[in-house]
């Protein structure tokens, strides 16, 4: 295809400058994005043992649930009775409640609780703390690398995926007109640039559906307050509240407030069972239930649908009168408009094809980082000064060399943060209930403690070295569990589940990689021939 | 006007596509939600919500296209027109 040069080169630029500014945040949001998919089997992996009392029969629920809202008010706002608490490692009741400062998405001041009866049936509540680990590391994820899913911190992460968009469409224009001639031509064995540029080419092009698909998403997670705000003055009329709540269920005076003449779970179960054969609930999530809008939502499973939400779909439910209130969200029974908008959370939480299609978003989330790092290298090596032919070396322009040191120490240092998170969960939970704020000091001291390695030491010599940390890091994951096996008296554990099995083995498997990566980038920082470029450490040969 | 050479423009660009994009976008939007489609109140205002994002940007990521920034905002400044005056005028039936 021709494409004229003045476009390919404005282009080109907008491509430079985009990818530079962006890479390196969606670097972090593409690595943590990856391991985020599987959050439930991290945190199962990361939650300790749960000393589970005796279940409370489904057909008690209402009456403690009553007892519940009695001595704490706050929780009728929002309950949720876990069909299955022991296959979660979770509590059978629970509810949050909100910190002060804590936003919609704000999940850092959550605090957890949860209510059991004892052996004389008095009602028995007490703080717990879910494993946090796997959350923060979401929230890494969706704030590219911040520490708190605030308002203002999505909105820096939308212009990132503004900034990727752009990335996105400027790669393929500047390829249009090579696209088919060069796309597969893997040049092996020329120049190592044409190497890296050609495999940066073929992931780029190959993988588009899924960026663009991420990049859109991620735009709409990030203003859809914004979004929203201007339709409703410039398309609703104000009108917009409404129409969002237009099938929500209506309140119902007549009815009783009263949570113990509840219906019991078995009840709406039944009913939900009614509406929906195949889906298979672990849920039931109260809301209201001291008003006249009690809901209760039935959270589950279908296999054979797309999920509306990353945990999966619900169906509405009156508690009282066990009527169906909404199936908007319920997965293989939406309407049309609801599938649409549905679909654009399915693509980007991978919630449309079982275990297939979470593991290859899980590499191709991978393969995006990888993406991202090999645009910075990229950019690099066009700005390497080679020496001259009778063998001169220059040294590397400045700003070369801060690039390569913050790449290096940012990519590097969000991986090495996230196994030092996730390889002293165990180890912290030991101690205390090792919380939200425990992990943040965990990330960022490696994290920063990564970048100024890199800078003390430089791009080259520091990637090995923090490839190596990394393997060491990531596979003290799996020996920690194996510890646990052989000297149960540390107190670790190692839940033997196949989800959480497949959180050790993946562990072992990015260990050995980054060992395998760790060698390579040895052999070229200390003994390659080609020593004109900021990937090269010879302190032998001083550089003019 | 056709002769003129290709200028890179970058500010006055960006601009066009960030601002006229917006509001175009808002109007294709509107326009979207004018349709008389069978479809719940409540999930057509979050599809046109979603649709925001995929248009916007599209017209943000190709209007560097434009040959200079002057024609940018000319053929933007133009859809707008366009766009709003069929908005309001089906909005008003």
């Amino acid at each position: 295809m021709k494409v004229k040069a003045d476009i390919i080169r404005t282009y080109k630029s907008l491509h430079t400058w985009v990818g530079i500014i962006s890479g390196m945040a969606l670097f972090i949001a593409f690595y943590a994005g990856a391991l985020t998919i599987f959050k439930e089997p991290i945190t199962h992996w990361a939650t300790p043992p749960i000393q589970q009392p005796e279940r409370i029969d489904l057909e008690k629920i209402p009456s403690v649930l009553g007892q519940l809202v009695e001595s704490e008010p706050s929780a009728a706002r929002n309950i949720q009775v876990n069909l299955a608490p022991e296959a979660h490692h979770t509590h059978q009741v629970m509810w949050t409640v909100e910190g002060e400062k804590g936003g919609d998405h704000d999940v850092s001041s959550l605090r957890y609780f949860s209510a059991h009866l004892d052996k004389q049936q008095t009602l028995v509540t007490e703080e717990v703390s879910p494993a946090p680990v796997a959350q923060f590391i979401d929230t890494l994820h969706r704030v590219v690398g911040l520490p708190v899913d605030s308002d203002p911190n999505r909105w820096i992460m939308g212009v990132f995926a503004i900034l990727y968009v752009l990335a996105l469409v400027s790669g393929l224009i500047i390829l249009l007109p090579i696209l088919v001639k060069e796309l597969f031509a893997f040049r092996l064995g020329r120049k190592p640039k044409r190497v890296w540029l050609d495999a940066h080419n073929v992931v780029g092009v190959t993988s588009l559906p899924f960026h663009l698909i991420m990049a859109i998403t991620a735009f709409g997670f990030a203003y859809h307050d914004l979004i929203y705000d201007a339709q409703d003055k410039l398309i609703h009329d104000g009108q917009l509240r409404q129409a969002l709540f237009s099938s929500a269920p209506k309140p119902n005076p007549e009815q009783s407030t009263d949570p113990t003449t509840m219906l019991s779970p078995e009840r709406l179960l039944a009913n939900a069972r009614e509406v929906a054969p195949s889906f298979e609930p672990y849920q039931l999530q109260y809301s209201g239930i001291t008003t006249p809008r009690a809901s209760v939502m039935i959270w589950g499973h279908e296999a054979h649908a797309i999920a509306p939400r990353a945990p999966g779909g619900f169906i509405a439910i009156n508690p009282y009168s066990g009527e169906v209130q909404s199936t908007d969200y319920l997965p293989g029974q939406q309407p049309g408009e609801m599938v649409a908008v549905s679909s654009f959370f399915a693509l980007h939480f991978a919630t449309f094809g079982g275990s297939p299609i979470r593991w290859a978003y899980f590499i191709l989330g991978l393969a995006g980082a990888w993406l991202f790092y090999t645009g910075n290298l990229l950019w690099v090596e066009n700005r390497r000064r080679r020496s001259k032919p009778d063998g001169t070396l220059f040294t590397q322009r400045k700003d070369v060399k801060v690039m390569a040191s913050l790449t290096v120490g940012i990519c590097l240092g969000s991986v090495c943060g996230i196994s030092l998170m996730l390889a002293s969960s165990k180890w912290l939970a030991l101690e205390s209930q090792a919380t939200y704020a425990h992990f943040q000091w965990v990330y960022y001291l490696m994290f920063f403690a990564a970048i100024a390695w890199s800078f003390i030491r430089g791009a080259a010599r520091s990637l090995v070295e923090l490839l190596y940390l990394a393997s060491m890091l990531t596979a003290a994951m799996p020996l920690t569990s194996l510890l646990s096996i052989l000297i149960p008296s540390t107190g670790l554990w190692m839940h033997t589940e196949l989800d959480t099995l497949m959180v050790d083995s993946v562990a072992l498997m990015l260990a050995v990689s980054f060992i395998i990566l760790a060698k390579a980038t040895s052999q070229r920082v200390y003994h390659s021939q080609v020593t004109d470029s900021v990937w090269s450490y010879r302190p032998a040969i001083r550089s003019v | 006007m056709t002769s003129k050479p290709f200028r890179a423009d970058w500010i006055s660009k960006s601009f066009a596509g960030i601002v006229l994009g917006f509001f175009a976008a808002m109007a294709i939007c509107g326009l979207f939600f004018l349709l008389p489609l069978q479809i719940g109140r409540s999930g057509e205002a979050q599809l046109i919500m979603w649709l925001l994002g995929p248009i916007w940007l599209s017209i943000l990521s190709t209007c560097f296209l434009f040959r200079t920034g002057a024609r940018a905002w000319f053929w933007l400044g133009l859809t707008n027109v366009v766009l709003y005056a069929l908005y309001f005028l089906f909005k008003s039936f």
